[in-house]
């Protein structure tokens, strides 16, 4: 099977790029899989890809396509002509609502990239990682007015409807597949697990020495917003001093500047530090330096990577009381303190809980860590690959191919 | 969680009651290790409880039976089970037969 798959892709910092990242990883270790394309943005300024340097004997091979770019109004044009000049069997999007534009032409009109490829004859999957109709807008910045709500809730509507013209949609909530069947009365919606990153050996659960960190980790400045962190942690330090806050990661490309802003703004703060981007070699190691993993989140989003990451490193993780998270939460297996959104005591109150006891740390990354071993990336993959091979069988019985099956199962 | 197994014919039918999970699945993957067979049944009617985890296993092995040649097919599955394979939509990949003697029968037609 020759894949195509349309998603940020590390070096560059586009949301869901380490998703990517990883299911690429299992990916091209299926013996079914011969060929895989990543068609993903450009990267700014004279930067390139890296060559594939992984490349092992019996892997598929992994050819890099830069065919878009973060903002531009044709990028759905150009990748369904990539596509379609690439003619794989199957072209995947990895995707979330804000996946090709900051501006709302640019990520709706992004969005049209699976209808088009399809209407050029491919198969196509999108693995949408959240659905508007569980995005809090008064949390993410837009419930001050009741147009421009109902404008964002239309965008939301009709992008979704184009999104559902591929040949599958899947969401990693089940409940979101509920949703999307009754409110779109369509059949081609599946849940597909998140998925494990890594088959890690079992952690340490103990604090490494030297101050106790808390650490938080992602893309900051749209929905993960660490000023209430911050002043938590301001709070915390009022009472002990063994404490680090460790922001791991980089701004949201929507959201450019954000974390330098802060950084002025806390000059002041000693234990405060900022990372910049992590590579993904040092991953271990700064989940495995926490204590505790933050996430300041304002609003709901689809199922967080870096839980499954915290889980795999068998953190005690802090958590915004919103609908989203808690699910996924009883869903997974996963346990958690929590707190109040944009409550900073609440927060302090939280993380104090984890940090003065390191049984309660212990058992709740234990907890993580089991929850986070339950379906492992490969498994993930599997189910994609079963997925395509079905699409394409019945295109094949229908005569939209050429009728040149997948050999599914067989080398 | 219990596993049993007996042959019927060339088909080898796994029985599998309570509930099927993360602790099991590796179980049923220990299982694939010793069987001799390609045509494979599970019987579900006693399962009252499945996870992602255990379809994985599932669709492991029908992925190692159809590289033989052959198949894992199901049978019997109870209302919850069967939602979980709706949601997931793995009730397109598997065949999926109402009873035991339907799903051993198709392996001769």
């Amino acid at each position: 099977m020759r894949i195509a798959i349309v998603t940020p892709y590390p070096p560059s910092a586009g949301s869901l790029n380490e998703y990517a990242f990883h299911f690429i990883r299992f990916l091209r270790q299926k013996p079914e899989v011969k060929e895989i394309f990543v068609l993903t943005d450009e990267l700014p300024g004279d930067q390139a890809y890296p060559a594939d340097t992984d490349w092992q004997p019996g892997t598929a091979t992994l050819r890099i396509v830069p065919c878009w770019r973060f903002g531009a109004l044709d990028n759905a044009l150009r990748i369904a002509r990539t596509a379609r000049s690439l003619a794989p069997d199957i072209v995947l999007f990895n995707i979330q609502f804000a996946s090709f534009g900051r501006s709302k032409p640019s990520a709706a009109l992004g969005l049209l990239a699976p209808m088009m490829v399809r209407a050029a004859g491919l198969a196509t999957i999108v693995l949408l990682h959240n659905i508007m109709e569980t995005v809090d807008l008064k949390s993410a910045g837009f419930g001050g007015n009741p147009l421009v709500e109902g404008v964002i809730r239309a965008f939301g509507t009709v992008s979704t409807r184009i999104l559902l013209r591929a040949d599958l949609l899947a969401v990693t909530i089940p409940r979101y597949v509920e949703i999307l069947e009754k409110k779109y009365g369509v059949s081609n919606v599946l849940l597909a697990p998140h998925g494990a990153f890594d088959e890690a050996p079992p952690p340490t659960f103990d604090a490494p020495p030297g101050p106790l960190q808390i650490m938080t980790f992602g893309k900051f400045g749209t929905y993960k917003k660490i000023e209430p962190l911050v002043v938590a942690f301001r709070l915390l330090q009022k009472v002990r001093q063994d404490l680090e806050l460790v922001i791991a990661g980089t701004d949201s490309p929507n959201a450019p500047g954000y974390l330098e802003g802060v950084r002025q703004a806390n000059a002041d703060l000693q234990g405060l530090r900022f990372t910049g981007y992590v590579a993904e070699e040092d991953v271990p190691r700064i989940f495995q330096d926490a204590s505790v993993v933050v996430f300041p989140y304002t609003s709901t989003t689809g199922s967080s990577g870096v839980l499954h990451q915290a889980g795999n490193y068998g953190r005690a993780v802090v958590l915004p009381q919103l609908g989203d998270l808690a699910e996924l939460i009883a869903e997974e297996g996963y346990t958690g303190e929590f707190f109040t959104p944009d409550d900073p005591q609440s927060l302090a109150d939280a993380m104090t809980r984890l940090l003065d006891d390191p049984e309660r740390r212990r058992a709740m990354g234990t907890q993580n860590y089991l929850a986070a071993c339950g379906l492992p990336m490969a498994e993930v993959v599997e189910w994609y690959l079963i997925h395509a091979a079905n699409i394409l069988a019945i295109r094949a019985a229908r005569g939209q191919t050429s009728g040149k099956l997948p050999t599914f199962g067989h080398r | 969680m219990a596993l049993t197994t007996r042959t019927v014919g060339n088909v080898t039918v796994l029985e599998l009651t309570g509930r099927f999970d993360a602790h099991m699945a590796p179980a049923l993957l220990e299982w694939y290790g010793k069987l001799r067979t390609a045509q494979v049944v599970v019987n579900l009617a006693g399962v009252n409880f499945i996870d992602s985890s255990a379809l994985a296993a599932l669709t492991g092995g029908m992925k190692r039976c159809r590289q033989q040649k052959g198949d894992l097919k199901l049978c019997a599955l109870q209302q919850p089970v069967q939602v979980i394979f709706e949601l997931t939509r793995m009730n397109r990949a598997f065949e999926i037969f109402p009873s035991e003697t339907e799903a051993i029968a198709s392996f001769t037609h």
